[in-house]
């Protein structure tokens, strides 16, 4: 794990976690603002 | 621990087969869930028909409760597991989308607000934590982990700085047991504690999210208080969380010196590396909403979103909070953690009480 302390480390391809909440949030987001998902009930 | 290391592993993403390896897990967050929402509608709708007197207890607890009933009864099967683990995935989400309840004027006034607590906690959690493990005899680099899990993010900023440290396994599994477990037990004591106090919506907000750990039991305190509360709980946990990145910083750069390791490289790589990049999620959302981007009913439908995610979120809490496996792990850096939380949730109320003085909260 000593090498992370650097940035050499090789990060896996892909989306981060956040990457993919961000981008779920903002799809979810379009999907509102296009009349797509309209009255989302709780 | 597996599952940290294994996240960090760079292997080539199956997409599909990875997606339904998650929704088992998903579908019982769902189910635990939604059984949180029936019974607080069912038990209410009873109480109320037969005239008893029975406080009103949210959906959230609920869907705690029954998840950790599952948790320690029957266990959550082995392929339940990657999906259940999407807990924080659905929290990060849920934070993001209820961006649309907050105009940015808003998020800078509270949010300064909460930075300037955040600052004086984080700096008297630190020194007392450490203070702690020394008294405690606990290994260095266990404190180490141990005061940046009370003081910051819980189990993300454990997982971060173990990294940067170079911390065992075996301490970063015994500071995630202790914070997992302390967190738990914020969600049965601060909501009383609010109550008695008689602490507004704000106040109780700003104290949630600044002295209880982790994100998800942060939010999952404030929800159990009132949605209002739920939403100044997730601001004020948000900016600190992203502290997260100066302190793991300030304790590699401690590590490497002590051990004459090479420091940190890059510095201002280093800090967005380990920014927590859906802030930015959150701010863009709000920026949005500030800018009259949707209507009403619009707002509406992303707040229940917003709610939905994290009614999974809230279910993932309950059902990975195993007593046996914290029990395992024993009891000193229990004690530590938790003598640690009694004072940090002190600072962080007296914090909340004083600001309440100086400013309209």
């Amino acid at each position: 794990m000593a090498d992370q302390t650097n940035e050499t480390k090789k990060k896996p391809a892909g989306l981060s976690l956040d990457g993919w909440a961000v981008t779920v949030a903002l799809v979810l987001t379009a999907l509102v603002r296009l009349g797509v998902l309209k009255h989302v009930s709780w | 621990m597996a599952s940290s290391t294994a996240v960090l592993r760079a292997e080539p993403i199956q997409f599909p087969r990875k997606i339904i390896a998650l929704l088992p897990g998903v579908a019982l967050l769902t189910v635990v869930g939604l059984a949180g929402k029936v019974l607080e509608k069912s038990i209410g709708t009873y109480t109320k028909a037969h005239h008893i007197v029975f406080p009103n207890i949210e959906y959230v607890l609920w869907a705690i409760v029954v998840g950790l009933l599952i948790s320690n009864t029957v266990g959550v099967p082995a392929w339940f597991k990657p999906g259940v683990a999407t807990y924080e995935f659905w929290l990060k989400t849920g934070i993001v989308l209820l961006g649309a309840r907050f105009l940015l004027g808003d998020v800078l006034k509270l949010g300064s607000v909460s930075l300037v607590l955040v600052l004086i906690e984080l700096t008297l959690s630190i020194a007392f934590m450490t203070l702690l493990g020394r008294i405690f005899k606990l290994s260095p680099k266990l404190t180490s982990l141990l005061a940046v899990g009370s003081s910051i993010c819980g189990v993300s900023a454990i997982i971060a700085t173990k990294g940067a440290i170079d911390a065992d396994d075996e301490d970063a599994s015994f500071a995630i047991a202790a914070i997992l477990a302390l967190g738990a037990l914020a969600l049965f004591t601060f909501p009383p504690i609010g109550h008695w106090l008689g602490m507004n919506d704000h106040m109780y907000g700003l104290w949630a999210g600044t002295g209880v750990d982790n994100t998800a039991e942060a939010v999952a305190a404030g929800a159990l208080y009132s949605d209002a509360a739920a939403k100044i709980a997730v601001l004020a946990k948000t900016t600190r969380n992203a502290m997260i990145g100066f302190v793991v910083l300030g304790y590699a750069l401690y590590w490497a010196a002590r051990e004459g390791r090479q420091a940190v490289g890059n510095k201002a790589a280093f800090l967005w590396q380990k920014f927590p990049k859906f802030v930015l999620g959150f701010l863009l959302i709000s920026l949005l909403a500030s800018l009259s981007v949707f209507n009403k009913d619009q707002i509406g439908s992303l707040a229940n979103l917003s709610r939905w995610a994290f009614l999974l979120t809230f279910a993932g809490v309950g059902l990975r909070i195993n007593f046996k496996e914290m029990k395992k792990q024993g009891l000193r850096p229990f004690i530590v953690g938790a003598l640690g939380e009694i004072v940090i949730a002190a600072i962080t109320l007296g914090l909340v009480l004083g600001a309440s003085k100086l400013v309209k909260l």
